[in-house]
């Protein structure tokens, strides 16, 4: 049975707004339960007519977020392609295969009704491909050589139109505003532990003093937002990578809505399962590892950025996935 | 009292309002869109009837003694063309349609490039020929393409003619012409895939 594609984008959006709400709602409720957090353990030092803290949390919070997310936009798709080492291919080759990459990439801006993408390619064995550039008009899709000369037309058809699938949902701008976020929760911790440090070097009171009713709010201050830090920090980091697994579900669904041909993109995913040197990208690729068409490799499931790859087959074709070791031998 | 009223109805009246210019503005968007892929069907099209002399020009010198499938080739492309460029002059698809017209001569180009490319099979020579392989890819993606482009404004259409049929949006629609356009369909379930481009 192949897939309903239809049904499962639907299902891959709804997860996307929950957890894109669970994360508005982890930074209101950590930026509440700092205020109160201050008040409780500052009672007597700690005293202004509105939450000062709380305020200062998610400000702080947004601020570098948004200042990041405007770095993030500075660069378009082909910067980033350029900045991994791929090469633009030349919109009139002569070459048989960039010929085919070419004509390969129209056919699914026509599937999808998007502008034609600039087209890279990266010099590397590994079959795999990423899409870069916020917006659909500056959208960037590369593939690697090894998906050019591993893989048969449909196959390639299918990894291409995976990518349209994150340029047709817009990926690239969610993860991107996703890592602004986390980036500002772990500039809170970095901030707070700095402060630590700096009230350490300066707080040579005397103990009982220091240890005197509501103590020094600073510290206390400090301390509340190092927690608060490193506890969204955690949980951002989580949200982020469920947000990207759920959207590579979402591009390879909309991949079978382009091609009408789940078997493309599934054996693609196939060849890349029987790879032997998948986890060995190009180093200078890994800070872009989550835009990858897979990427395997990351410490645990709980924080990839992809899914399981025997998963996506499985939700591809239809079928219900269950893990190798769930399945007994039959004698 | 009676001005209350007066301003109830006032406010009905430009709830009413609002709710027809913006459904006007949704079903002039939806025949754009309508419009919009009809002609990347067109382009492709165009392409292919271009395609095909190129293709026939080639292969002639190995294959001269196959003339008249070569010509049921040239005579469909012929005949696509001229379907094609009378949707054109009717006004596109959401003209008075000859959309059909054209999915049958389609369905017969289709039905002769089937036959032209299970004969080229003979010919391992022409299987070899680089300039051949070249034809072959450009074939393969133009017909890739128009069936994408197909599947897409098929979509569209949909869309379209549904929220024209929808009550009460059929009210707007019907004053202001809208009507249904028409599905490229194509007659069989076998030429609905591409054709399989094979030397």
């Amino acid at each position: 049975m192949a897939m309903n594609f239809w049904e499962a984008q639907q299902r891959a959006r709804k997860r996307t707004s929950i957890y894109l709400f669970l994360f508005v709602v982890l930074t209101l409720a950590v930026s509440i339960f700092v205020e109160i957090a201050m008040r409780t353990f500052a009672e007597g030092s700690y005293d202004p007519p509105f939450p000062l803290l709380g305020s200062l949390f998610a400000l702080v919070t947004f601020f570098v977020a948004g200042f990041q997310y405007m770095q993030f936009c500075a660069f378009g798709g082909s910067y980033v392609a350029e900045s991994v080492g791929a090469v633009r291919v030349d919109e009139n080759t002569n070459h048989p295969e960039l010929r085919k990459l070419l004509n390969i990439v129209q056919e699914i801006a026509v599937a999808s009704a998007l502008p034609m993408p600039a087209v890279y390619v990266l010099q590397t064995p590994q079959i795999n491909a990423f899409a870069a550039g916020l917006s659909q008009n500056d959208a960037a899709v590369t593939v690697t050589t090894g998906c050019m000369s591993l893989l048969n037309r449909d196959e390639l058809q299918g990894v291409v139109a995976h990518e349209f699938g994150h340029i047709y949902n817009k990926d690239m701008k969610i993860s991107m505003r996703l890592a602004a976020m986390v980036m500002g929760f772990f500039f809170i911790l970095y901030f707070a532990m700095r402060m630590l440090q700096f009230s350490s070097y300066t707080n040579e009171r005397p103990r009982e003093e220091r240890n005197n009713k509501g103590g020094n709010p600073l510290l206390i201050g400090a301390l509340i937002m190092a927690v608060a830090g490193a506890f969204t920090w955690l949980f951002g980091s989580l949200l982020k990578a469920a947000v990207s697994r759920e959207r590579e579900y979402l591009a390879d669904a909309c991949a079978v809505q382009f091609t009408r041909d789940p078997s493309g993109i599934a054996n693609a995913l196939r060849k890349i399962a029987r790879e032997q040197n998948h986890n060995e990208m190009p180093a200078e690729g890994m800070s872009i590892s989550h835009m990858y068409f897979d990427d395997r490799g990351a410490f645990s499931s709980l924080f990839a950025t992809h899914p399981p790859i025997d998963k996506r087959i499985a939700a591809l074709e239809g079928r219900k996935y269950i893990p190798d070791e769930w399945n007994i031998p039959k004698p | 009292m009676l001005f209350q009223i007066g301003m109830g109805l006032l406010a009905l009246i430009v709830v009413g309002l609002l709710w027809a210019m913006s459904t006007y503005n949704r079903l002039v968007q939806l025949q754009n869109q309508v419009k919009n892929s009809w002609s990347q069907i067109d382009v492709q099209l165009q392409r292919r009837y271009d395609l095909i002399p190129n293709l026939i020009e080639s292969v002639k010198g190995y294959m001269n003694f196959e003339r008249s499938t070569l010509e049921a080739v040239i005579q469909a492309r012929n005949q696509a063309a001229s379907a094609r460029e009378k949707v054109a002059e009717n006004g596109g698809p959401t003209g008075e349609g000859s959309i059909k017209q054209l999915a049958q001569a389609e369905t017969v180009l289709k039905g002769a490039m089937t036959n032209f490319f299970a004969l080229a099979e003979n010919y391992p020579q022409l299987r070899a020929s680089e300039n051949m392989q070249q034809l072959q890819e450009e074939l393969t993606s133009t017909e890739n393409k128009i069936a994408f482009a197909r599947q897409a404004y098929n979509d569209q259409t949909m869309v379209y003619n549904t929220s024209q049929q929808q009550f009460p949006a059929n009210f707007i629609a019907t004053l202001f012409g809208h009507h249904p356009a028409e599905l490229f369909a194509v007659a069989d379930e076998a030429s609905k895939r591409p054709v399989k481009v094979q030397f």
